[in-house]
């Protein structure tokens, strides 16, 4: 009963400052499992200062962030992703020289550990990783619907389809958690409705995910909470409906988007 | 019907690719291993240099070239400062072997590839938690140390004088006392390490190398210690250069700080470059055409103190293909033999579509 409402990951009162500047002022929350939380707000509201820290890439100036009950402040980052927390980034970040394959196959690092002298000689464990390795990854290119383009550079694809092999090499890890960076940010309206498609998939699959997104359509659609910050600090919390009445958020942000829409 | 297509597919992706990178890798031992039997009817007067001999040597740099090739053209880190483990490689023999007269020579090498590992360690963890090229840097400054101690060290290193009579190296009996011996135990140790190497290549560890070349956030975000990945390929490219070294020693049978200055450094950067960045047999084509270049312009009439000028040709080698051809040789000679086979193909597909035409019109006339 406990184990069901302890949140997977706790962000407790997390500041982080660039000199005298803080990004992030003491931002708290959880995030339950099997559930989908946006992070809203405008542009330099700190969300990917947040994204960051709770991936280990920064460290915050105070403040703890707890992955499954453990404390993760200060691990490194590719150790909190073999604990089980992923992320993709706001500007693509694929490797270049590599194919589609390839790229889903660095994702599946943390799930192996064969080094330098079991590959030199393959041994034959060495090589049954291998083969391991590409069949995860040709499952998770399967999942975001780029299977059939596995022998192509990741750089040819198009934009919508470098984002999703991005999902596809986060998925690659088996995390629990997932951390999106504004996945749909330059996908066209086609794109976008697979790409909540495929959140929703997901999130029945009991993967709980984390994303930071601009695109309110989708934050709406997808979301089952939202945390809204602005200037580095939370000014709400709650679902889609409680969000959108918020005179403060209306304020600060959706009012202005609101407008624009209509 | 599509369950029993799909691992077909599978393996006709998978299957040739192994087999093709086999085939090269087989067709570069062979030619390698048969260079001395047509070595030796070029008559020696006609290029002023004995092919086999020049090969040796060209061997020993193979050896450091393609670890270093690992080191830069994967990870994407540069070292300045790769002399100091093949100075660290021929001292370790050269001063086992001559202070006792007991010491086996193998055993000597084993050492130096050792001590190599560990000095790199030394060097590697801490520079290399930085992210960025802090590592040419700090390797810079560890050829000038190591280089500077191989000088002043006089009582182990004999200084500038140098350590003389180091005996050939001999194992089980066997000595490698002559140039054909030396050419075939070097170059099956090449092949060795390049298969290594390209097995490491091929695998995780091969494109977690690649990854953080590429992105180093990106790809510990996707789980790569890439601080470890990076000292690791770092120690393996110092033994690897450790090996060199004292393969060098037991060569030259004579070691001096001078056979391990910058130049030394710069000049298996250079065979990189010139060869392929991270194409592991480009390197070792780098490290033949520039084994054998100066030897070369030596043997031309006016050109015989051209040593002097090693440096020079180096750099200039270095802008040239950094600029215009930065794949290096190895890319080049990929994409002629490519186009040969596919004009090749091409000319054979031809001729029996034709044939096949001809064919089907006599049919038709019967």
């Amino acid at each position: 009963m406990n184990a069901m409402s302890e949140p997977v990951l706790r962000i407790d009162s997390i500041t982080r400052m660039f000199g005298g500047l803080a990004a992030l002022k003491d931002v708290s929350f959880d995030v339950e499992v099997g559930e989908i939380k946006a992070v809203i707000g405008p542009n330099g509201a700190g969300k990917t200062t947040l994204f960051d820290v709770v991936t280990g890439i920064q460290k915050p100036s105070s403040g703890d962030v707890f992955l499954k009950g453990q404390r993760i402040t200060g691990m490194r980052a590719d150790q909190i992703t073999s604990m089980g927390m992923v992320r993709t980034f706001q500007t693509v970040r694929l490797f270049e020289g590599m194919t589609v394959l390839e790229n889903a196959m660095v994702g599946c690092t943390s799930r192996s550990q064969k080094g330098f002298l079991a590959n030199g000689l393959r041994f034959p464990s060495a090589r049954r990783e291998e083969r391991q390795i590409a069949a995860w990854a040709e499952e998770v290119l399967e999942e975001v619907g780029l299977e059939t383009r596995s022998g192509e550079l990741g750089t040819n694809l198009s934009f919508g389809q470098q984002r999703m092999l991005e999902l596809a090499r986060a998925l690659a890890s088996d995390p629990e958690v997932l951390l999106l960076d504004e996945p749909a940010a330059g996908l066209n309206p086609y794109e976008t409705s697979e790409l909540s498609g495929l959140l929703k998939k997901l999130r029945d699959k009991g993967l709980t995910i984390l994303v930071v997104e601009h695109d309110m359509g989708l934050v709406m659609q997808v979301s089952d909470d939202i945390v809204v910050l602005d200037y580095g600090e939370i000014i709400a919390k709650g679902t889609p409906e409680e969000v959108q009445n918020d005179p403060r958020v209306i304020e600060a942000y959706l009012g202005i988007e609101a407008d624009s829409d209509a | 019907m599509a369950a029993a297509d799909k691992p077909d597919l599978l393996k006709s992706r998978t299957v040739p690719e192994l087999t093709s990178g086999m085939r090269m890798y087989l067709i570069v031992a062979a030619l390698i291993l048969t260079v001395p039997l047509w070595a030796r009817f070029i008559p020696g007067d006609v290029i002023h240099m004995d092919i086999t001999n020049v090969m040796v040597l060209a061997g020993i740099y193979s050896c450091a070239v393609v670890g270093l090739n690992l080191l830069i053209g994967y990870a994407g880190q540069v070292s300045l400062g790769h002399s100091a483990f093949m100075g660290i490689g021929a001292y370790s023999v050269a001063i086992l072997c001559t202070t006792f007269k007991w010491f086996p020579t193998w055993l000597g090498i084993i050492v130096g590839v050792l001590l190599s590992g560990v000095i790199g360690l030394l060097v590697g963890v801490p520079v290399l938690r930085l992210k960025g090229h802090y590592l040419a840097l700090a390797t810079l400054g560890l050829g000038e140390i190591a280089f500077i101690l191989f000088r002043q060290m006089i009582d182990l290193t004999k200084g500038t004088v140098g350590i003389t009579s180091i005996p050939p190296l001999s194992m089980f009996g066997f000595q490698f006392n002559s140039d054909l011996k030396q050419y075939y135990l070097v170059w099956v140790i090449v092949l060795l390490l390049l298969l290594f190497t390209i097995n490491i290549v091929r695998s995780r560890v091969g494109r977690s190398l690649r990854a953080l070349h590429s992105s180093e956030v990106a790809a510990d975000a996707m789980g790569v210690n890439t601080a470890r990945y990076k000292t690791y390929v770092f120690v393996l490219s110092a033994m690897f250069a450790g090996l060199a070294g004292a393969l060098f020693a037991l060569r030259q049978l004579y070691v001096n700080p001078e056979s391990f200055t910058l130049t030394l450094s710069i000049l298996l950067v250079t065979m990189v470059v010139v060869g392929g960045m991270g194409n592991l047999y480009g390197g070792i084509v780098g490290a033949i055409v520039l084994t054998f270049l100066p030897e070369v312009i030596k043997a031309l009439p006016s050109f015989e103190k051209f040593n002097n000028y090693n440096l020079v040709l180096y750099g200039l080698l270095l802008i040239v293909f950094m600029i215009f051809w930065p794949r290096g040789i190895a890319y080049g000679l990929e994409r002629g033999a490519d186009l040969t086979s596919r004009g090749a193909r091409h000319l054979h597909d031809r001729y029996r579509s034709r044939r096949i035409e001809g064919h089907s019109k006599d049919e038709r006339d019967e």
